[in-house]
């Protein structure tokens, strides 16, 4: 065979290969995706408490007698005696305008919003659903675990796989926010599958389409709690901070 | 803040004044003086609310629910309900423009403007079991911005300590069992400068998965307290 026919039939090979993979990637699609909003709320680390003794009281010194000026004297003893007090006094005041506050506040309350919503039903809820249970992670310094945070329900009937990744991060040099951060800045925040496995991941923060959470064969479903894990840096103020996670059921 | 009972002191700085004239009224000879009176003016609050306050209102969110949302019926421009028409259960929606609050004071303290809830959420058409729904991490309020998402960081409302005033509190929320003005928690607004000053508010909805199908209502009340 000639030189240039090898040529032309490698690649005609090299084609047809990227073909069938090519196939393969367009034969996986996302069925649906679901958003978990979590909020992580940064307290400051309680500080010790040391319980001391309760020590009886000393005894009361006795009170000194104290000068007091004899007009303060004679107010204190007759508030309402002479001489009469005058708003005005020269260029002085004998009372003081200022000197009586109460307080009252001023209030203005106009008409209600009125908010309303249809809540409808997830057609997609069948494949995959989250069942929130602790959605704001309180957090001092260190590291604190969440035992089932939430559950993820996920089912198809052909063969499918879960998959999730920190929504709104992407791999940049950009270092990203905390607690998800950007990638390679590596997130604060973990999870894991118990009933798959005890390890702990770091959320993807890359981008999509992120990291596989579990597979599932044709027909199978499976409920899962999903454990977090939050680290908070000494270096990272007290406040509140977003974290969502995006899970993408991918069907085939 | 300033006080009405400042006003007390100009009566009885008046008062005074005519006091230490009197007598020379009485004895028919005309006497004259100078007086220095200081007054406050007694600070005034007041304030409105405009739902669906500029063209563009409504929802937004949803993707992968497969249903594009779009305002409820009830909602008008400058006016009727923050309607954020059908929601799908397990997504989150970002209502833009929802609300507007206009306040005019002549305090020079400023002010601070609180909302809450007056019930949880109300649900009807069919009425779940139970009949209402936590308004507590359901309904989220946020300063209106462009950059707004339904996934940007917003602050829950709550549903309010005090006495709904009417039905579902239809005509607001009676503090004056919980110390007369709403909790700290509850202020979205607060302003060291007097004026006639505007805040526009976007609301977001996040429905988790054990959100009931129904329709649900709820009343926003914002109240303006002086400083």
């Amino acid at each position: 065979m000639k030189r240039t026919n090898q040529l032309a039939l490698l690649a005609l090979g090299t084609m047809a290969a990227l073909a069938v993979f090519s196939q393969a990637d367009a034969l996986q699609s996302s069925k649906t995706y679901k958003t978990v909003y979590l909020t992580v709320v940064i307290t400051p680390s309680p500080a010790p408490v040391v319980m001391h003794r309760a020590v009886p009281p000393a005894e009361v010194a006795p009170v000194r007698g104290v000068a007091v000026a004899p007009g303060i004297a004679r107010l204190v003893a007759d508030p309402f005696g002479g001489p009469l007090q005058v708003a005005s006094s020269g260029s002085a005041w004998d009372v003081v305008p200022s000197g009586l506050m109460i307080a009252q506040a001023v209030t203005a309350q106009p008409t209600p919003v009125p908010v309303r919503f249809i809540a409808k039903p997830d057609p997609n809820a069948m494949y995959l659903h989250v069942i929130p249970h602790t959605s704001m992670l309180y957090a001092g310094y260190g590291t604190t675990p969440f035992a089932c945070a939430y559950e993820v329900f996920t089912y198809y009937p052909t063969t499918h796989s879960l998959v999730d990744w920190a929504y709104g991060t992407t791999n940049t040099t950009a270092t990203g926010t905390y607690p998800m951060m950007n990638y390679p800045t590596t997130s604060y925040l973990s999870w894991a599958v118990p009933d798959l496995a005890a390890t702990f991941h770091t959320f993807a923060n890359s981008g999509t389409p992120g990291e596989k959470t579990w597979s599932g064969t044709a027909g199978q479903s499976q409920q899962h709690c999903v454990d977090l894990k939050i680290v908070v840096p000494n270096s990272q103020p007290p406040g509140s901070y977003p974290a969502i996670v995006q899970y993408t059921l991918v069907v085939s | 803040m300033e006080r009405i009972v400042r006003m007390r002191t100009l009566t009885a700085a008046a008062t005074a004044l005519l006091l230490t004239t009197a007598p020379a009224f009485a004895g028919g000879t005309p006497s004259t003086g100078s007086a220095q009176l200081k007054y406050k003016v007694l600070a005034t609050v007041r304030a409105q609310v405009i739902p669906n306050y500029m063209t563009g209102f409504g929802p937004s969110g949803g993707s992968g629910s497969g249903s594009t949302p779009a305002p409820g019926p009830a909602a008008v421009l400058n006016g009727g309900t923050v309607d954020f028409g059908s929601a799908v259960v397990g997504y989150q929606y970002l209502y833009k423009y929802a609300a507007q609050i206009n306040v005019q004071t002549n305090d020079n303290a400023g002010f601070v403007v609180y909302a809450e809830g007056a019930t949880d959420l109300n649900g009807s058409n069919p009425v779940p079991t139970p009949a209402t729904f936590p308004l507590a991490q359901t309904l989220f309020w946020l300063v209106n911005s462009s950059g707004n998402t339904p996934y940007s960081s917003a602050t829950s409302f709550n549903r309010t300590s005090g006495t709904p005033i009417g039905l579902n509190g239809v005509n607001g929320i009676d503090y004056s069992g919980t110390g007369g003005i709403p909790s700290a928690g509850s202020a979205v607004w607060s302003s060291a400068a007097p004026g006639n000053l505007s805040r526009g508010f976007d609301y977001q909805l996040r429905l988790s998965g054990a959100t009931p199908i129904s329709q649900f209502d709820v009343y926003i009340v914002y109240t303006v307290v002086g400083n």
